[in-house]
């Protein structure tokens, strides 16, 4: 039994016991990736580290046994600067993107690796609830949407883009013409009223946003019907007036009260919006130089002045969207806008401090290396590329989930639960920090049923080592080399199909990063 | 190349598995897991790399795991996993080579090969070139090691000559190897002593070893040959004494087998039948000694009276090498004579464990391994641990390039560390105990497994050691490549048969070492020096040396030094006296810029500084480590950034890659320091080494890492301004390839020997007329310099004139920016 004192308490570990078994135990959280119940400890990724105050030493907590009379700290800056230093050596030795380059590129950041998968999988209401969780009128955009996501696809190195502006049309135009269209779940009433002045897109998005969190919502537009610049300034061909009119009635459905043919400033006041509305979104459109004014905000260069990351106006109560803060031909952009716009609104409505949801750490690889689109590719090169067949040109069911399949899966399979990317989330960790001269060549290999093994993305620990051991796997997993180049293989170069015959499944869930990962994901 | 394409087919024929084959050399071996590595070697020694057939007969048969054996196959450097070419050369980078221009003759080694940058062995596989961290023959510098021969002094243009030299002597062994016994029954009328350590072999000393051997025999000459323990004096290696019945003492220094016949001429009388030709070489020799105008005249530096060989001695205490020159190694008789286990007897005759620790820690003795821990204070330790069953290690795995104490210590005084060993086993109660000798230094591993034989034989360990009714066993366990071994963590992995990954202490070996039993970890100095301080005393040892500091520390002294060698003195030594006393200072007229103390794990201390005494807490505020004791001397032409890239590399390569900061945090560094020398450093980049070894320093798991920025660090404070030139694109040093340029002076004679030489085809041939250096083909090798009758032949390096040359790349480093006009 050794007596400590970890963050000011004290505990008693038994004989033999680590520092973290004494943090655990009084419910102190101290990250670790290459620990894991259960597993013997190794003492290598130095994420777990804490500071014995007596030496000022700073050890690794997993591996350091507990020792009489310690002194620990386990949340100084020395510490947190040291867990974050490693955190970056990892990080900028990690070859592999968190998000895929659409994504990224996307300007409402929808998930398009998500909604291309459930496409692939035929499950079609699933990929219309991930498109419309970042983008409210996607049957519009599957048509005019200029598709910044394809000039990121990576697979227009190999045989051309992911045709994803298609794809994403596939799934409105499927939802639409179901029998019920999918409409989100709205909250239960706040109570609280919103005035969103213009029908445009990004009035509409807003809309869209703020009724599923239970806002009620008025749109005012001097035009007879909403759509804005999309009723007005596209050309019918590419947007047939029945779309967009049937992606708007989804908003009405959700219970937006419009008032058509309603100027502010003419047929209603700004005033009176104020005293009758808890807050005041502009989507009016461009705004001309000095005319903010009249919403009751200040102009600024191009538009209404408000936070850019917040679309909030000084005023408090005002928040503006889409080209009535910088002009800009993009719905996509306008459509992003109105969901930002939105959240804000949500968290004024609701009292609290509004803060742009910050964005999550997303590890990037770069510019691919000449021959690593092969790579990528090997996974599903022989998925032919189709074009639409009917005419108007949209997918047929068949040929959507054969494009679906072109996908090459850039995104991490483990983005959403890898301890990496949560621990350089809390831990603000720049990737680019300890960037080498020289980056490792990606490669994924695939020779497991089950699971994937992304070499780059491995931060040897040798969890995976360790367990294949301890469940006695007649091959398993070993350390190859050392040094830099250290790495995880199978012995004798033999397949990690017959490496990890029994323990795959507990390797993929306990690899802290997206290594080793299940080759079919939930979608 | 017809005969080397014949040999290469008989290589090629030998690489065939018979599991039957497999099984014996496991059986020979022991399949126990420990002996992992053993079996590694012995199928290695016998296939030339790790035949996978091998490695699964292996795993079937023993039952260790395939990831086990892939492991560790793939851990240590040594181990190939594809066929080797039928001889090795394996061409030293240790610190001494490396500022002596090794990285030349590795090139040049390739090339003449034609072997591919990613490849190791030539097409026939007639040759395969490796890099060795260190031979330990570093007043050879650079040298290389050709089988079991080795070559000092090389540079690039002589490797063409090596290679020829050595296909010849190789065609040859069977008949040189046959060798002659000598006389038997003679009359001794004197004896002739000589060392045959890895050194003195690679000085060329078996040559005349084998040479005398055979005069004695020809000539008929009454006259013992003897094998001795090395001297250390390797600057005049191989050295030869002549002791004579009457007492006197001829030593004769870089002497050569044509000379053999001579010095026994001069000593003794031969048999009628070869008299007459004596006469004559003696007449020879005579005119020698006084020729001043006879090239190599050091080869004649004769006697102990000599002034500087005096000087050499007198700064020297020997303990830990006492009797070094005139004992055999390997002859317990002598070893007796010479007070032999008299420290152990009194261990036997009722010496108490306590006290015997007592008197081990009142002697103020600190491993001398580099971190200089209280050596009583460990065997304390191990004592005081629970637990009946313990283990003692001497730490032989001396990785650090330049630095080859321990080696000459197993090789020339096996059985002193034997003793030492046994006293240690005895303070601590172990009864079975390891010597783990580095891979690197196979004439160690023989003579301490000898040395334990003959040992054993005579009853002083075994079942019943000493008499005493207890007993007491030793191992031998090599490594096989990997300086981290040296971490006693690591070390006690590798013998355990595993991947020498180190691990957090607590707890130390003390508490929890080898198979988790108490062990006590010593280093092969610190034991060498144990059985000095049982015979004249704990007082007698804290006496010399320092007030923190007690007794002696052997160096290897290398570097730009005019004698190196292995060398003894007493702590408190001053660097000056141990540079310009005993090494008689830098030689060519070159100026000392900083002598480098500790290795990869230490710095460098500047020339300002040389009056630091040998000191562990004195030479840590210097910037240093004392280290296990390389100590290499830089002038002005090393660059001092290139050195610190010099054991960055070595660290980095040798990290374990098991913690991130070592893993990752080293190779940054080392990135920033390739930028730096290949000039495309930039403003930032000495900040960011400093960030970047401070954070290795703070956060890595074992002294390794820790260590490893180091030299970094001392050298940025100490030459900060020579960093900066680098940002500014020059080497002060003119010695970085990329920042320099090499330009012929008016001094040309247009003899044309340069223009001839390149092997880069970079000077045309223009008969008496001033020659001229095309900055774009040449290579920077260095040979016109060399060659040049006039030394009109010189290198620039200069800050840039204009803006940074943007197109420069990495691999083909252009230096037209570089102004080629003024020297600066």
């Amino acid at each position: 039994m050794a007596r400590l004192t970890i963050d000011n308490r004290s505990v008693d570990v038994p004989a033999g016991g680590t520092i973290l078994d004494g943090a655990r135990a009084l419910g102190i959280e101290i990250p670790t990736l290459c620990f894991r119940e259960g597993v013997e400890h190794f003492g290598s990724c130095m994420v777990c580290v804490v500071q014995e105050m007596n030496s000022g030493r700073l050890i690794p907590s997993c591996s350091a046994v507990a020792v009489d009379g310690m002194v620990i700290e386990t949340a100084n800056n020395e510490v947190r600067d040291s867990r974050k230093t490693a955190l970056e050596l990892l990080l900028g030795d990690h070859v592999g993107d968190c998000e895929a380059p659409c994504r990224r590129i996307c300007p409402a950041h929808m998930n398009i690796p998500l909604m291309i998968r459930q496409i692939a999988a035929g499950k079609l209401r699933d990929a219309i609830i991930t498109v419309k969780k970042d983008i409210a009128l996607p049957a519009v955009l599957g048509r005019i949407c200029p598709a910044p996501c394809e000039k990121g696809c990576r697979r227009s190195l190999y045989d051309g883009p992911v045709a994803i502006r298609l794809l994403k049309r596939f799934a409105a135009d499927t939802d639409l013409a179901a029998e019920s269209p999918w409409l989100p779940p709205p909250k239960s009433a706040t109570g609280r009223k919103v005035a969103v002045i213009g029908a445009g897109p990004a009035g509409l998005a807003t809309a869209y946003y703020l009724l599923q969190e239970g806002h009620a919502c008025t749109v005012f537009d001097d035009h007879d019907k909403p759509g804005g610049m999309l009723r007005l300034g596209v050309d019918r061909e590419r947007l047939p007036e029945g779309v967009l009119d049937a992606e708007i009635e989804t908003i009405a459905h959700l219970g937006a009260d419009f008032r058509m043919n309603t100027k502010v400033g003419r047929d209603v006041q700004i005033e009176d919006l104020q005293r009758d509305f808890d807050a005041l979104v502009i989507a009016v459109g461009e705004i001309a130089d000095g005319a903010a004014a009249a919403f009751g905000v200040e102009a600024a260069m191009h538009g209404a002045k408000v936070n850019p990351a917040t679309l909030q106006a000084a005023g408090g109560a005002v928040f503006a969207a889409g080209s009535a803060v910088q002009p800009s031909r993009l719905a996509v952009r306008a459509v992003a806008d109105g969901k930002r716009a939105a959240a804000s609104l949500s968290q004024f409505l609701a009292d609290k401090e509004v803060n742009a949801p910050g964005k999550r750490f997303d590890s990037k690889m770069g510019p691919l290396i000449e021959g690593e689109i092969d790579e990528f590719a090997k996974e599903n090169d022989a998925a032919d590329l189709v074009v639409p067949s009917a005419a108007g040109g949209g997918f047929s069911l068949d040929e959507a989930v054969s494009q679906a399949h072109r996908c090459l899966h850039c995104d991490c399979r483990k983005a959403d639960y890898c301890a990496l990317r949560r621990y350089a989330d809390e831990y603000q960790a720049r990737q680019e920090r300890y960037r080498g001269t020289e980056r490792r060549e990606f490669e994924r290999i695939l020779q497991h049923s089950d699971v994937v093994y992304e070499p780059g993305k491995c931060i040897k620990c040798g969890l995976c080592v360790r367990i294949t051991r301890q469940a006695g796997e007649r091959l398993g997993l070993t350390f190859i080399g050392r040094g830099f180049d250290l790495r995880i293989g199978v012995p004798f170069d033999e397949s990690f199909a017959v490496g990890l015959e029994k323990t795959a499944a507990e390797c993929v869930r306990a690899c802290p990063s997206g290594a080793l990962s299940f080759k079919q994901e939930e979608v | 190349m017809t005969e080397l394409a014949h040999d290469a087919m008989q290589a090629a024929d030998e690489i065939e598995i018979d599991p039957g084959e497999v099984d014996q050399i496991i059986a020979a071996t022991g399949g126990r897991p420990e002996d992992l590595i053993s079996i590694l070697r012995a199928f290695q020694e016998r296939y030339s790399y790790l035949p996978e057939a091998a490695l699964r007969r292996l795993c079937e048969t023993t039952g260790i795991s395939p990831a086990t054996v892939t492991g560790v196959a793939t851990f240590y450097h040594q181990f190939r996993m594809k066929p080797a070419g039928r001889h090795t050369i394996r061409v030293c980078i240790g610190t001494a080579c490396h500022v002596k221009g090794a990285s030349g003759v590795f090139d040049a080694f390739k090339q003449y090969l034609g072997i591919s940058e990613d490849e190791d062995t030539d097409v026939d596989r007639l040759f395969t070139v490796e890099k060795v961290a260190c031979l330990g023959c570093c007043m050879l510098a650079p040298a290389v090691q050709i089988d079991d021969l080795t070559y000092g002094h090389l540079s690039p243009q002589k490797v063409p000559r090596v290679l020829r030299d050595f296909l010849a002597s190789f065609r040859q062994t069977a008949e040189a190897r046959a060798g002659r016994a000598a006389p038997a029954g003679a009359q001794v009328a004197g004896e002739i002593r000589m060392c045959l350590c890895s050194s003195c072999v690679a000085a060329g000393a078996r040559g005349v070893y084998d040479e005398f051997r055979r005069q004695i025999a020809a000539a008929g000459i009454s006259a013992t040959l003897k094998v001795v323990g090395c001297t250390g004096i390797s600057w005049q290696a191989p050295l030869v004494e002549v002791a004579l019945p009457d007492g006197r003492i001829f030593r004769y220094g870089r002497l050569a087998p044509q000379d053999v016949r001579a010095v026994l001429l001069r000593h003794f009388r031969p048999t009628s039948a070869a008299r007459r030709a004596g006469a004559a070489a003696f007449g020879l020799l005579e005119r020698l000694l006084t020729d001043q105008a006879w090239e190599p005249v050091t080869r004649y530096a004769v006697d102990v009276r000599d002034d500087s060989a005096h000087q050499y001695h007198t700064r020297q205490k020997q303990i830990a090498t006492e009797h070094a020159g005139h004992m055999d190694p390997l002859d317990l008789d002598d070893y007796i004579r010479h007070a032999g286990f008299e420290a152990l007897k009194r261990c036997r005759d009722g010496l108490s464990p306590e006290t015997l620790i007592d008197e081990i820690t009142r002697s103020g003795l600190r491993g001398r391994g580099g971190a200089g821990f209280s050596t009583g204070a460990k065997w304390a330790a191990v004592r005081a641990a629970a637990g009946d069953t313990k283990y003692i290690i001497s730490n032989g795995d001396e990785g650090d390039p330049g630095a080859f104490m321990d080696r000459m210590i197993l090789e020339s005084f096996p059985l002193r560390v034997i003793e030492g060993a046994a006293i240690a086993a005895w303070a601590v109660g172990a009864s079975k105990g390891f010597f783990y000798i580095r891979a690197e230094y196979p004439l160690a591993a023989r003579r301490v497994r000898k040395a334990l034989e003959i040992c054993e034989a005579r009853g002083i360990i075994g079942e019943n050691a000493m008499g005493t009714g207890m007993p007491l066993h030793f191992g031998v366990a090599q490594g096989a490549g990997a300086f981290v071994c040296g971490e006693e963590t690591a070390l006690i992995k590798a013998i355990e048969g595993r991947r020498g990954m180190p691990r957090l202490r607590p707890p130390y070996p003390s508490q929890e070492g080898l198979w988790g039993k108490p062990t006590l970890v010593n280093n092969v100095e610190t034991l060498a020096l144990v059985p000095w301080i049982l015979r004249h005393g704990p007082e007698a040892f804290a006496e010399i040396g320092t007030e923190s500091s007690s007794g002696t520390k052997t160096f290897a002294l290398a570097g730009k030094v005019a004698r190196g060698g292995l060398i003894e003195v007493p702590m408190g030594t001053t660097l000056r006296e141990i540079v310009e006393d005993i090494g008689a200072g830098v030689p060519d007229d070159q100026k000392l810029k900083a002598v480098q103390v500790g290795g990869p794990s230490g710095g460098c201390v500047p020339a300002d500084l040389i009056d630091t005494p040998v000191d562990y807490e004195a030479l840590s505020s210097a910037g240093a480590i004392m280290g296990s004791g390389g100590l290499v001397v830089l002038d002005e032409t090393n660059c001092m950034v290139d050195v610190a890239r010099y054991f960055l590399r070595f660290t980095q390569m040798e990290s374990c890659g098991k913690c991130t900061f070592c893993r990752i945090g080293t190779k940054r560094m080392l990135e920033v320091l390739e930028r730096l020398c290949e000039g495309d450093g930039k403003p930032g980049d000495i900040e960011e080494l400093e960030h970047l070894a401070h954070i290795t320093q703070e956060g890595s798991l074992c002294g390794l890492g820790r260590t490893a920025p180091n030299p970094v660090l001392s050298t940025i404070k100490a030459f900060r301004s020579e960093y900066e030139a680098h940002i500014e694109g020059y080497c002060p040093a003119k010695s970085c390839k990329a920042l320099i340029t090499y330009v012929i002076t008016d001094d040309c004679i247009g003899c044309t020997r340069c223009a001839q030489r390149c092997p880069a085809e970079a000077i045309a041939v223009t008969p008496y007329r001033k020659h001229e250096i095309d900055p774009e083909k040449c290579t920077r090798c260095d040979t016109c310099r060399q060659v040049c009758p006039s030394d009109a032949v010189i290198i620039e390096s200069g800050p840039r004139a204009g803006p940074p040359d943007t197109k420069r790349g990495t691999d083909t480093p252009t230096l037209l920016n570089i102004p080629t006009g003024k020297g600066h």
